[in-house]
């Protein structure tokens, strides 16, 4: 079976890392962006089945990615899991509004659960 | 006494980090003084005088002074409202920002402790483990001080959902079976079925009942036994959780739900609490069209209950 491919867009190098190699070893192909334009373009070229996508990122803020992802047609419905510290209920509220499959704050997930609805959303 | 306290004006200064004049004790006795130049004014300028020119310029005088007086105070208020909003920008942005490493800390840990673990000595997957538990204790801390600067700011937003309190509790009580256990607390809860449901914030709600749980716990010293009761009575759900612990000395009992309240005797037995648990678990109840509220007897237990209108 071909393996998943994952777009992790982040800014901070370190969960890059940790999650990208958790990742890799439950058997995703990883891609990193480190910021939102980048994050962007390369959902939009390399086509991934998964994108995690943070808020406050240089360039293009997670809103916004989130947002242009929706409104092209050959993205629109890939899944967008966005994985952010912010989480007041303003937020995620937003973030639903704009098209986010699912919203996960960071520092209450371990990157287990991270997985686990990874998996659950690409069944969907 | 209090009289007294509210004229030691140098005191009070310092805890507010103002000025004498400032403070409110030093306005206070401004007022008074005014108020009582003026009577005897009053009094003697209508003894001597009766022309109203003089009234009407006393009269002014006194209105300018008071005028001065009410604008420093109002001055004054002004700027304690704006401390106070610096205050908790400061903590939201501050936690916020601390976030981002934890998280960063909490998965790195995760990674040794279960991608990495090969080649791993038993000490150090244990050292590993204990700072696990310390970010996690961190993030809840961090956690905490956000939704107090919530509260405070009014901005705290609870979703209005069909909630089981039977069932918050099961699973409550399940997630705190490892910390009861290494304490040697007995935990006894028979689930009610069918109990209806009220309408809050889930999440929320399991913190409050995770918080009196965790407390009840925390708090028990040895051979504890831990009651947690629910039912419905009225229009309300009745939560209530007994336990045999240190209870909280009956002079500061008025002071539990207060933000960043400790007793003396449970900082005795339990260092690393915060105070702020209860206060955001009375704050999320109130918020929510409830109310809690305890008994306690010092080294015999609590009793913690809140009520929840049902939908």
């Amino acid at each position: 079976m071909e393996k998943k491919r994952i777009l992790i867009v982040e800014d901070e190098t370190s969960l890059h890392e940790s999650l990208g190699e958790f990742l890799s070893a439950e058997g995703f192909e990883v891609l990193n962006a480190y910021d939102g334009e980048v994050g962007l373009s390369m959902a939009r070229e390399k086509m991934p089945d998964l994108v995690l996508l943070d808020i406050i990122l240089p360039k293009k803020d997670g809103y916004e990615v989130l947002a242009e992802i929706r409104k092209s047609e050959k993205t629109k419905n890939m899944p967008v899991i966005l994985l952010t510290n912010l989480e007041s209920a303003e937020d995620v509220q937003k973030a639903f509004e704009k098209g986010a499959t699912t919203y996960l704050v960071k520092s209450d997930y371990k990157m287990e659960d991270v997985v686990r609805k990874i998996k659950e959303t690409l069944k969907k | 006494m209090k009289i007294v306290n509210d004229l030691n004006l140098k005191k009070q200064a310092e805890e507010l980090g103002i000025s004498v004049w400032q403070t409110p004790g030093f306005l206070f006795l401004i007022l008074g003084a005014v108020a009582i130049t003026v009577m005897s004014a009053t009094f003697y300028l209508s003894q001597n005088y009766d022309s109203p020119e003089i009234l009407v310029l006393s009269e002014s005088a006194v209105s300018i002074v008071i005028l001065i007086v009410g604008n420093s105070v109002i001055g004054i208020f002004e700027q304690m409202a704006k401390v106070n909003k610096l205050k908790s920008e400061f903590v939201s942005v501050a936690s916020h920002q601390l976030r981002t490493p934890l998280s960063a800390i909490r998965w790195e840990t995760e990674l040794l402790l279960s991608k990495l673990k090969k080649g791993l000595s038993d000490k150090q997957v244990k050292n590993i483990e204990s700072i696990s538990l310390l970010s996690a204790r961190m993030t809840r801390l961090v956690n905490d001080l956000l939704d107090v600067t919530r509260i405070d700011q009014k901005r705290l937003l609870l979703k209005k959902e069909p909630v089981n309190i039977s069932i918050l509790a099961e699973e409550a009580i399940a997630e705190a079976t490892s910390l009861a256990k290494s304490r040697n607390v007995e935990i006894a809860f028979t689930p009610k079925k069918n109990l209806p449901k009220v309408i809050g914030d889930r999440e929320k709600i399991k913190m409050v009942i995770e918080n009196l749980v965790g407390n009840s716990i925390k708090y028990t010293t040895n051979r504890g036994k831990i009651e947690i009761k629910v039912c419905k009575k009225d229009n309300y759900i009745f939560f209530s959780i007994k336990d045999n612990g240190v209870g909280i000395p009956e002079e500061q009992q008025n002071r539990v739900f207060d933000k960043f309240f400790r007793s003396d005797n449970c900082v005795k037995y339990q260092t690393d609490g915060t105070g702020l648990g209860l206060y955001i678990a009375k704050s999320i109840v109130d918020q929510s069209g409830g109310e809690m509220w305890f008994n306690s007897v010092e080294n015999l237990g609590s009793i913690f209950n809140f009520k929840l209108p049902v939908k």
